[in-house]
């Protein structure tokens, strides 16, 4: 296996190409079984948090109600001002922490 | 294994040999005096200016914090010594994490998709569904906490006892 520097950037850089454009995003997290491939903004080095998710993570995929479906596709976890949103795809899990977008007050 | 205790017992060497270091500890050093102070700084202080005594305090800090491998008197580790001592090393970390339950490895995850980018960038879950989870979630503990006993009958009943 090449384990180059630039091969290393490359393919970072595949990783979060997209995590970067997606709106409101304050920070972004992807990891591997053997720890955090590439993090950023307020999830930079944040592998605290990259444990807890993992923890979440495997315990809601373990929730095998729906036979060989797949369990959901994302995972929100909604706070006050922000959520973070979370998948799992080709073995990485991925985070975004995203802004919580203002909401115009309901007028009854 | 180890030259230091051979005058154990049998079991003694073997617990003696994975704990003793590889390097002897730093009383070996020839720069270091027995109690860690700096060597002579009390015998002749007028001796010695106040720049000197500092300069030797520093001197000896800093060879407290050196382990100078060279001058390290050789324990004569030959290298089957060193493949023996690695084998011994790893056949007890195997004993040891075959007994560890906590760190077997996790079921590996499921894909949830092909495009996580997009998943991650596709709109927040409306705050109206959260709202309504949460007042659900609520009126469930406010249910939960009104169940109580409700006690019609004594509780204590006493059978044939004249």
């Amino acid at each position: 296996m090449d384990f180059s520097p630039r091969h290393q950037v490359s393919k970072t850089s595949t990783l979060t190409q997209g995590l970067e454009r997606i709106p409101d995003q304050l920070g972004y997290l992807v990891m591997s079984e053997d720890g955090v491939l590439a993090s950023a903004g307020d999830l930079e080095n944040d592998e605290n948090l990259a444990s807890v998710i993992r923890e979440m993570v495997t315990a809601a995929c373990s929730f095998q109600g729906l036979g060989d479906q797949m369990p959901f596709k994302r995972m929100s976890i909604v706070f006050g001002e922000h959520s973070f949103f979370v998948t799992v795809s080709g073995q990485k899990i991925y985070v975004v922490k995203r802004q919580n977008v203002v909401r115009e007050p309901i007028s009854v | 294994m180890g030259c230091c205790y051979s005058g154990e017992t049998d079991t003694g060497k073997v617990d003696q040999g994975e704990r003793e270091h590889l390097l002897p500890s730093n009383q070996t050093l020839p720069n270091r005096t027995p109690n860690g102070s700096e060597p002579n700084s009390t015998n002749n202080p007028a001796a010695r200016t106040d720049e000197q005594a500092l300069l030797s305090r520093i001197l000896a800090r800093t060879a407290q914090n050196i382990i100078d491998v060279s001058a390290v008197e050789s324990q004569g580790m030959e290298q089957h010594e060193c493949m023996d001592r690695a084998r011994q090393y790893s056949t007890r970390l195997a004993k040891l994490s075959s007994n560890l339950t906590h760190w077997k490895k996790l079921p590996p995850l499921p894909s949830l998709t092909a495009q996580p980018h997009q998943i991650l960038a596709s709109d927040p879950v409306p705050y109206a569904d959260i709202q309504q989870v949460s007042k659900i979630a609520a009126y469930a503990f406010s249910a939960l906490s009104q169940i109580r006993v409700d006690a019609k009958e004594d509780l204590v009943v006493q059978f044939g006892i004249p």
